[in-house]
């Protein structure tokens, strides 16, 4: 059985592609936008820094105002839920040990989950 | 020496090709960093290329709202064109009196430009009630001239016993247009897709005019609002021409050659 010819027309075939792309790319945004920022504070030399403050900011047009922070548990590591912007600037800062410059993180959308690919190093050591 | 002077001929055409292209290859260049457009010298490649410009103007203005609404007011002037525009060019393909009073009106209509008329529009279309809708914001767009004579052109080109046939068979005036005529001028539909989407998409001054609230502008309206938020950020803001350039890019390129056929079968014929 052959098919219809509008249905091999590119007038068919171009728009049903888009539209194909369009579902698949909000599905894969429906699985993936819990809004969870994970990552982890190390010292110089690489070590783990334990409770050491990150703070998480958001962008709003040209301005970036702080939207939550937490701190970072035994292992060095730290997670942020609720996230729900596409462009942030995580930072942290531990006593003695200074503070990082904050990393911009940008996300391909809303309250995408993202884990951090390099840690957040702070300038001084553990002792 | 025929080979060469076709190869002659075609390097010389991609070569304007290339230098047209430019402008194109500067705005995607822009809208995939962040570099300053005035910075000297000028970079040719792209340094560090992203998407996320393209992200940023998704999120910080409504873009799928004026995306939503620069696709429904298309999609009213393509499809008020097509029926319109085929009926009046069917008309002209006629002979009765005062078709050439109404040639003349046509043609002396063209050459008034929008911007002097558009007092007497908004009025009109304030006294029907349509301000601040979509049917509103189609309204000057719903027939267009020139597109009127690429179908009576088009019309004209199709042999008079075809239509005598379909008579013959039966058939009434509306289905001799439908059945017979439409099929036959794919390239004048194409043509008046085209010229209706992209002259829909691109208006400004009439939506600027029109409309009341945020949420019935379209996309033109949305760069000059983007521009006015983010003024510092050229990549963003060519992130945005690219994403309101990209559908009547990709409606041409669909459309493309039925569309050159229509306008040049209208250019030699009626």
């Amino acid at each position: 059985m052959s098919m219809p010819h509008w249905a091999t027309s590119r007038w068919v075939l171009a728009p049903l592609a888009i539209a194909g792309l369009v579902l698949a790319w909000n599905g894969y945004v429906a699985l993936n936008d819990g809004g969870l920022v994970e990552g982890q504070v190390v010292d110089a030399s690489g070590r783990p820094v334990p409770d050491a403050t990150v703070i998480l900011l958001e962008r709003h047009f040209v301005m970036h105002n702080e939207r939550q922070r937490t701190r970072t548990d035994s292992a060095g590591r730290f997670r942020f839920a609720g996230n729900a912007n596409h462009s942030l600037q995580l930072e942290a800062e531990a006593a003695g040990l200074g503070r990082t410059e904050r990393r911009v993180v940008r996300l391909w959308f809303r309250a995408q989950n993202m884990r951090l690919a390099e840690p957040l190093q702070l300038a001084g050591k553990l002792p | 020496m025929r080979q060469r002077g076709t190869f002659l001929r075609h390097a010389t055409l991609v070569g304007v090709s290339a230098i047209m292209l430019v402008p194109f290859y500067w705005v995607l260049k822009t809208a995939v960093t962040n570099e300053n457009i005035y910075a000297y010298p000028p970079r040719l490649l792209p340094e560090s290329p992203h998407l996320f410009n393209f992200v940023d103007v998704w999120y910080f203005i409504p873009f799928p709202r004026y995306l939503l609404n620069s696709l429904i007011v298309s999609a009213l002037v393509v499809a008020s064109n097509i029926v319109f525009n085929a009926m009046a060019g069917y008309a002209l393909t006629k002979s009765f009196a005062g078709k050439r009073a109404i040639l003349l009106l046509f043609l002396s209509c063209m050459l008034i430009p929008f911007q002097a008329t558009i007092i007497p529009a908004y009025l009109i279309t304030s006294k029907l009630g349509l301000l601040n809708s979509y049917l509103g914001l189609a309204f000057p767009l719903l027939s267009t001239i020139v597109c009127i004579f690429v179908f009576k052109a088009a019309f004209e080109a199709v042999p008079q016993s075809l239509v005598d046939a379909a008579r013959i068979d039966g058939l009434s005036e509306w289905r001799v247009i439908l059945r017979v005529l439409m099929p036959l001028s794919k390239a004048a539909i194409a043509t008046n897709v085209v010229l209706a989407f992209i002259w829909s998409w691109n208006a400004f001054l009439w939506p600027l005019i029109i409309t009341r609230e945020p949420t019935m502008q379209t996309l033109p309206l949305g760069l000059a609002r983007f521009l006015s938020y983010m003024e510092d950020t050229t990549g963003a803001l060519y992130a945005f021409a690219v994403m309101v350039l990209a559908p009547s890019i990709f409606v041409f390129l669909m459309a493309q050659k039925e569309f050159i056929r229509g306008l040049t079968s209208g250019a030699t014929k009626g």
